[in-house]
């Protein structure tokens, strides 16, 4: 009975002697081919008989899965060399780069947005008024009336259209956005105003426009506590810090009675301002019960509804939290400063997220 | 409002520390604005006495004085052109600090000789401006003796910031009085004689206008001189800042700082006939004491003589009567003027006065005779002479005024329970008269308190000495929305807008809403948007366009070496000066380098073509879904006729538009790039509230795609995307897209022609188009553009 060992010996000689995928497949018609040796030992099972024929096709069989099994793994290692050469001309430089770049958002149109987001989450919807307002609304309607002394410490901007005889102005402050909204809706009231004022002023630390947030909160119960309560969430949210000092201080604001000046506590590290913690006070916003001749001015019964509002500084809030120091950069347009302090547009202010 | 801390304490008795008193004036809303212990910051001047006085050997113009300061005699180099031997003088050791500049006196050689330490002016030390040679101190003074002592500076001076409200405090006494109220110690009263006077006064008053001035009493002084000041007067208005006059004056000045009552002293001698207290008529002038002439109008308060104006009332007296050494006769004033009448005048003439400060604020009405008390015993004091009987004209109003209020009201606002006990205690403290009748407590106000007229103040009050640290804080958080929206449409397509034209590379900035009228005439009518007080001229009008201001900002950048800009402002333009006139609008400027030339890439420019699609990609995100934007030339002026579109949607208002900035625009603005812009009108914006949150169906074929490529010649006026919607509408169904991917101009193509090549993609939902299906949309599409755009296609 044939062993076929010659045949085997010569299969593992020849497979030892592949360079390139041509000589796998010299290898495979030379055992495999139509006249390969293998497949002329198969044809010559026929002639063959009983067990023998079983024993010799089954021995071949094997063979045949191994030239089979031969090619397949030196095929692959053939392959993978010759891919890994290739890898190995193609490297690039991955130290040069290119650019992409997004624009940014002014640190206002941020400030304003997280101030939106920290009172939408407690129900205060955002209202709006025009920056050209008539005297009424802007001081008359607040119980300023016209030669009240606090009209003075407002160095109004007259334009030369008029409301019932009067100049209209642009609005000091974004306090008649209350009047307005008081006279369009009804009480319960929770809004904030965010918005541009003007002010006659200009110097190192005053601006002719700037923008400043309003509160109005008008129900049956809220008060003084209340106020106090919705200052001290809002501050702590914004400024992102578990601790705050915070004082209230009697001031005078004619349109609410009594008022109130809110002083936040900070320490200077350095050049930081480390807001929250401190000895040393810094002024932040003014706030107060809404005065009865206000409501009365707008319609709303001051012995069944109070309520609450304060205003606060955009641009001090801003420099405080981010630490901006001068006010006038903010309207400067140099673009070295907005590229600095400016934010990314992705970052939208959230509760969830991050507020900043 | 100034004020030394000896003197708060002749108005009240306490045991409390000063810095008890410092906090505590903050907490009843006195805020404490400055503080300067005056004692500290002048403890190392003393008394010394130039012994001599030589040129200095290498200096024409300083000295060289020796100086006897009591322990030792001392070397000074001197410059001071007054300097004399025997001089008593303010000397600054070394190691003290010269208060105007904190400049450290040392031992120094000055052109070389030593000197030891400096003799100091006024200025120097901070106390006037006077700087023209060093202070001469009185002959009798003693060498050595602390300096801040014979200036009465040896105390502490407290400035605190009063609101409008707290006329109260407007005198040191008031001041006083708060703190006693607010537990700081006991309200001292001080001891005034009354003097009745010996006889009548000849000069008599009349009040012709008791609605300007409701209550005027004169009282005539006679054979009076009108010295210096004693010290301790003059050392009290230095203290607070205000510079000693003559006695008359100062003493006014010290009754007004300390009992809150604006006086004014008359040289009798110089009145002709009686005080007529009237309002001025049209035309009418007057010197005042500043030595400005004011023009006067009707309705103005004046004091007048039978001759001429004597002062405006409650404001400022004039010229012609006023005092002087000489003076021998005056008459005193203390008078009651209305406070709109005050605030009014005072407005229209711009005088800032200390009167007018207090009488437009209200003044206690129960100052009036106090004062004239007051001012006539220091007077007889100082200057000598005889008084005369008070002469009163008018009516001093007595009744107070009453406010009821209960102590339900005041929890409620307040937030936390005030009993009637403690509600009574607190008003009492505060002088304020209670009776109660069941739940309602009557308050009868004390003249003092002007500001108090409804049960909101008094809540103010009772928190204010209970002291605010007291409110206790509240959740404010609710169990149900009381708002169905926090920003509305409006308001979150701003928002939206704002991010999104960040995120596509440009910088947000923030400008004025004002402008230079005189580059604008082409954004609007600048005669509508005038304000009437600018800041300055070059920010006159409201801006009509965001392009001003933004263009600046490029002309700025531009000198600081920026080359590549990308820039908007979301924010209100202006039509007139109305409320209702202001618009929203988004505008973007993109200019200059748009890919800076690197190893990767060559260097390429912004055309107006990055800022159309920023545009219409931005209206795409702000109204998503189908909609018909279409494009045409007519633009506003600013922009380049030729390379500028409108942009409408659905048909309707123009939203928006794109381009390049005109030629001679930029030129007005001094800027040579090409400036590319777009606007967008938000409010044009059709406001699509989100009704569904359901995406329109999705249908999706399997079948295979095809493209075909198409080139047509056509002329250059017809719009490229006439092409576009002709091919497209042979098929809405087959044909899923149609793009230009090329732009060919020549002359080899005809006269002003140019060839615009699209890519068609076809898929059917039913089946794999067949070569046929294909050939048959191809032709039509050929014959649909050629017939509308009369263009030939290119084979």
């Amino acid at each position: 009975m044939k062993d076929f060992r010659e045949l085997e010996t010569e299969i593992k000689k020849a497979s030892d002697k592949f360079t390139n995928i041509e000589s796998i497949n010299e290898f495979r018609i030379k055992f495999l081919g139509k006249k390969g040796i293998i497949s002329l030992e198969m044809k010559e099972l026929a002639s063959l008989s009983g067990d023998e024929r079983k024993q010799h096709a089954e021995k071949l069989n094997k063979i045949k899965d191994t030239v089979l099994e031969i090619i397949a793994s030196k095929t692959e290692e053939l392959n993978s060399e010759e891919l890994e050469k290739k890898l190995n001309s193609e490297t690039l430089d991955i130290t040069l780069s290119t650019s992409k770049s997004y624009g940014t958002i002014h640190p206002i149109s941020q400030v304003i947005e997280e101030v939106i987001t920290i009172f939408g989450d407690l129900d205060f919807f955002v209202a709006e008024g025009p920056e050209v307002e008539t005297d009424y609304n802007n001081f008359t309607a607040l119980n300023t009336s016209e030669h009240h002394p606090a009209r003075q410490m407002h160095d109004t901007f007259y334009v030369e259209t008029e409301t019932d005889g009067m100049p209209n102005v642009l609005r000091t402050h974004t306090s008649p956005v209350q009047i307005r909204s008081m006279l369009k809706q009804k009480p319960p009231i929770r809004l904030i105003a965010p918005g541009k004022t003007f002010r006659c002023d200009n110097d190192q630390t005053h601006s002719p426009m700037f923008h400043q947030v309003e509160g109005l909160v008008i129900d049956q119960e809220s008060n003084m506590s209340h106020l106090k309560g919705c200052l001290e969430i809002f501050l702590k949210t914004f400024f992102e810090t578990d601790k705050l000092n915070m004082r209230f201080r009697p001031s005078h604001f004619p349109f609410t009675e009594p008022s109130a000046e809110v002083d936040i506590g900070y320490t200077k590290k350095g050049n930081q301002l480390i807001i929250g913690e401190g000895e040393d006070w810094l002024e932040i916003l003014g706030c107060g019960m809404v005065h009865p001749n206000v409501l009365e001015n707008v319609n709303i019964n001051s012995n069944e509804y109070q309520g609450y509002a304060f205003g606060m500084g955009i641009e001090r809030l801003a420099m405080l939290k981010y630490g901006i120091s001068d006010l006038r950069t903010f309207f400067d347009s140099d673009l070295r400063w907005n590229k600095h302090y400016g934010f990314s547009p992705l970052n939208i202010p959230s509760i969830i997220g991050d507020l900043s | 409002m100034r004020f030394s801390y000896s003197w708060l304490t002749e108005h009240l008795k306490t045991n409390a520390h000063f810095e008890e008193i410092e906090k505590k004036l903050t907490s009843i809303g006195l805020e404490v604005e400055d503080i300067q212990d005056t004692g500290k910051a002048y403890q190392d001047f003393i008394v010394g006495q130039v012994l001599e006085e030589k040129k200095h050997p290498n200096a024409d113009k300083l000295k060289l004085c020796k100086v006897d300061i009591g322990k030792e005699k001392v070397d000074v180099v001197c410059g001071a052109p007054n300097v004399e031997k025997g001089m008593k003088v303010v000397y600054a050791p070394v190691g003290s600090t010269i208060p105007v500049n904190q400049m450290k006196i040392k031992a120094v050689k000055i052109r070389g000789v030593e000197s030891y330490g400096m003799m100091c002016s006024e200025y120097e030390l901070g106390i006037s401006n006077e700087h023209d040679g060093i202070i001469r101190l009185e002959e009798k003074e003693t060498i050595g003796r602390s300096f801040s002592e014979i200036y009465g500076l040896n105390d502490i001076v407290i400035e605190i910031g009063i609101t409008p409200n707290r006329q109260d405090c407007l005198g040191v006494k008031g001041i006083a009085r708060d703190l006693a109220s607010a537990g700081m110690g006991e309200l001292l009263e001080r001891k005034i004689s009354r003097e009745k006077g010996s006889f009548k006064s000849p000069i008599k008053i009349e009040i012709q206008d008791n609605k300007i001035c409701s209550a005027f009493a004169g009282r005539y002084f006679r054979n009076v001189k009108n010295t210096e000041s004693p010290e301790w007067l003059k050392n009290k208005l230095k203290s607070i800042g205000l510079r000693p006059i003559s006695a008359l004056v100062d003493i006014t000045n010290f009754v007004m700082y300390d009992e809150n009552r604006p006086l004014h002293v008359y040289d009798a001698d110089k009145i002709d006939g009686k005080i007529i207290v009237r309002s001025a008529n049209d035309g009418e002038s007057f010197l005042a004491l500043d030595e400005k002439d004011y023009h006067l109008k009707n309705g103005m308060c004046v004091i007048a003589d039978e001759k001429k104006v004597l002062g405006l009332g409650g404001i400022m007296g004039g010229e012609s009567t006023g005092c002087s050494t000489e003076t021998k006769n005056v008459l005193l004033e203390s008078a009651l003027f209305d406070e709109i009448n005050t605030a009014k005048t005072g407005r229209n003439l711009s005088i800032l006065s200390d009167a007018r400060f207090r009488f437009e604020r209200g003044i206690d009405p129960n100052s009036t005779l106090k004062g004239i008390d007051l001012a006539t015993q220091l007077i007889l004091e100082i200057c000598g002479g005889e008084c005369s009987e008070v002469e009163l004209a008018g009516n001093i109003k007595e009744n107070k005024n009453e406010v009821s209020t209960s102590s339900s009201y005041i929890s409620r606002r307040l937030g936390f329970e005030v009993s009637d006990k403690e509600l009574i205690s607190i008003l009492s403290s505060l002088g304020i008269e209670t009776s109660q009748t069941g739940d309602v407590i009557k308050c009868l106000i004390p003249s003092w308190r002007q500001d108090i007229h409804g049960e909101a103040d008094i809540s103010e009050e009772v928190i204010r000495i209970k002291g605010y640290e007291n409110i206790p804080t509240s959740n404010i958080r609710l169990k149900s929305k009381i708002n169905k929206n926090i920003l509305n449409y409006a308001q979150k397509k701003l928002m939206k807008a704002r991010h999104f034209i960040a995120s596509i590379e440009y910088d947000e900035l923030v400008t004025f809403s004002f402008t230079d009228s005189k580059n604008c005439e082409v954004f609007g009518d600048i005669n509508k948007l005038k304000i009437v007080n600018p800041i300055s001229e070059d920010l006159d009008i409201l801006r009509p366009n965001l392009l001003p201001n933004l263009l600046q900002a490029i002309k700025k950048n531009k000198n600081r070496n920026f080359d590549s800009f990308s820039i908007f402002e979301i924010g209100s333009q202006y039509r007139s000066t109305s409320p209702e006139d202001q618009l929203n609008v988004a505008c973007g400027i993109k200019s200059g380098i748009k890919t800076e030339k690197s190893w990767k890439n060559i260097q390429t420019e912004f055309d107006i073509y990055d800022v159309k699609q920023d545009l219409t990609s931005l209206i795409d995100y702000l109204m998503p879904g189908n909609k018909k934007i279409s494009v045409s030339n007519d633009c506003p002026s600013w922009y380049h006729p030729g390379r500028s579109g409108s942009i409408k949607i659905n048909n309707s208002l123009i939203a928006g538009y794109f381009g390049e900035l005109h030629p001679r625009v930029a030129s007005q603005f001094k800027i040579k790039n090409k400036i590319n812009i777009f606007e967008l009108y938000l409010d044009e914006l059709p406001n699509t509230e989100k009704k569904n949150t359901n995406k329109p169906v999705l249908n999706l074929s399997d079948f295979q795609i095809v493209t075909r490529d198409f080139a047509f010649v056509i002329d250059k006026k017809v719009k490229s995307e006439e092409i576009v919607t002709s091919a497209f509408k042979v098929d809405k169904e087959l044909i899923r897209n149609v793009e230009i991917f090329d732009l060919f101009e020549d002359d080899s193509l005809g006269k002003d022609k140019k060839s615009i090549a699209i890519k068609v993609t076809l898929q059917s939902n039913e089946k794999t188009l067949a070569e046929n299906d294909i050939s048959e949309i191809s032709s039509k599409i050929i014959e649909s553009v050629e017939k509308s755009t009369s263009g030939t296609v290119r084979s």
